[in-house]
């Protein structure tokens, strides 16, 4: 079994479709992203105990918050812990050692929930869940990356649009599927999960199966490697432990932690701002986060593709420029009671959050080249962890000491978007001062590739 | 079987083998997106 996952038996045979690359890292990419629709499970997870309402000895909801965030944070460690690992092995063994974590994940925070043992939960769904998100999200992007070195961002943006379509999927799932199994004396949680992980384990195994990595020295056909004319293209290497040394691997932390910041709290709170703001129903509320999920994973595919054809830099300075006018913006637009302007401008912005994970595979590919793009990435994942800890307690903390301090709740998200608009600022000075990593760091005697 | 037939039928099983693929992942997120399209729209009525 071992043998056949390993990355020798995942060499493609001549004439091998390099469009079935993306469908394989689609499969985990569509299943890990369920995470992001962990919050379908909170309010049956706060009532186990009294079904119909919170009963005493019931989990609260804050207990269960912590689940997701040990699941980003755990994800962010695998990523940068277990990236050396994937590059070794390949992506067939990374995608199904993903697909055992995160299914075996599920099913013992089913069993968890059975048992109402909340630390089961804790350490199924965070710690097993987690190591599968994180080896999971980065199994196959250097693949794609080596499949596409002449559209790097379109197929990382391929499949980490999948991570952002993972919720559009796995939250009418799991609702579906709690309401077939709920019954007067339970919520239907447990055998939901223990399904869904049944169900996500086999999605996450074809995909192992359908993934092959290209042989050595292929390229698509009529493809010519970017000449010096592309400054911020190099056709080297640089190993992870040397990217480490560089500034540029530091910038780029800092560019992806900015944006994921602005992105994350916002979309935390996207239902009670606009209720609050705008005085709109929870049912609207609920639209409007399902309108900027949905441009939350289009931005993936459209930013990432579009940053092949201006360049990832330009790409960036567009996310942080454009972001930061919105955020300063949006104040103005709520005290206009203008809501049109006010979801287009974060259906925009959320496009840039989504746009900016998709893109950073490729930017870090530019600039450290092909070789170890996978372990270098699942490093910079840290950012996304402290980013998925700094957005909400910005937010939240910004929003509760404003409103202690007399500031009316529909005004209370000025300062925070203000901040944001910052923060964003931050970030585009990070990102201007990336350049070409100096010559002592690429890799000696590597060809390139 | 001549080589040119052999190859013809290696591209058509790849073509079918992509299709499929494709679907495979295409079906559940069209289904993803057309749900929350749904829900979204309640947002503007």
């Amino acid at each position: 079994m071992a043998l056949a996952l390993d990355r020798s038996h995942s060499i493609a045979k001549p004439g091998f479709n390099r469009w079935l690359v993306p469908p394989a890292a689609l499969c985990i990419h569509l299943c890990i992203g369920e995470a992001y629709a962990f919050s379908v499970f909170t309010k049956p997870m706060a009532q186990l105990i009294g079904v119909t309402a919170p009963a005493p000895g019931d989990w609260t909801v804050p207990q269960l918050g912590w689940i997701f965030s040990l699941a980003i944070a755990v994800l962010g460690l695998a990523a940068a812990f277990g990236g050396k690992w994937v590059e070794d092995v390949g992506p067939r063994m990374a995608m199904f050692v993903a697909a055992v974590f995160f299914s075996s994940g599920l099913i013992v925070a089913s069993i968890g929930v059975s048992l109402h043992v909340l630390p089961l939960v804790y350490l199924g769904y965070g710690v097993l869940g987690g190591c599968g998100l994180g080896i999971g999200y980065i199994s196959p992007v250097s693949t794609l990356i080596k499949w596409f070195p002449d559209r790097p961002g379109l197929a990382t943006g391929t499949a980490i649009m999948g991570f952002g379509g993972g919720a559009l999927i796995g939250a009418p799932l799991a609702v579906g599927l709690m309401r077939h199994f709920s019954s007067a004396t339970s919520t239907g949680v447990a055998p939901t999960m223990a399904v869904m992980g049944v169900l996500y384990f086999i999605w996450m195994f074809v995909g192992s199966l359908i993934v092959r990595v290209p042989r050595d020295g292929w390229a698509p056909a009529g493809y010519v490697p970017p000449v010096a004319s592309a400054k911020m293209i190099t056709t080297k290497n640089v190993l992870r432990e040397d990217a480490l040394k560089t500034p540029q691997f530091y910038l780029l932390w800092v560019v992806l932690f900015c944006n994921v910041t602005a992105g994350i709290g916002v979309l935390g709170q996207a239902s009670l701002m606009i209720q609050e703001m705008f005085a709109v129903t929870p049912i609207a509320a609920a639209g409007f986060v399902g309108l900027l999920s949905i441009f939350n994973m289009a931005g993936r595919i459209f930013w990432a593709s579009t940053s092949d054809y201006i360049g990832r830099k330009m790409t960036y300075v567009i996310f942080f420029a454009l972001g930061a006018v919105l955020y300063f913006s949006a104040p103005t637009f709520g005290h206009l009671h203008n809501i049109a302007l006010f979801i287009l401008a974060f259906a925009v912005i959320l496009s840039m959050y989504g746009g900016g994970f998709a893109t950073i595979p490729a930017y870090l590919r530019d600039l450290f080249g092909t070789v170890n793009v996978g372990a270098i990435h699942g490093v910079l994942l840290t950012a996304w962890s402290a980013a998925g800890v700094a957005g909400p307690v910005l937010v939240n903390y910004i929003r509760e000491y404003q409103i202690t301090h007399g500031v009316a709740k529909a005004d209370a998200y000025s300062i925070t978007m203000y901040i944001m608009a910052i923060l964003l600022l931050v970030g585009l000075a990070a990102n201007l001062a990336v350049r070409p990593v100096g010559e002592q760091h690429y890799l000696k005697e590597q060809p390139a590739t | 079987m001549d080589e040119l037939e052999e190859r013809s039928e290696a591209v058509s099983q790849d073509t079918l083998l992509l299709v499929l693929a494709w679907l495979f992942v295409g079906i559940p997120l069209a289904w993803g997106v057309a749900d929350t399209i749904r829900n979204a729209a309640k947002l503007f009525s």
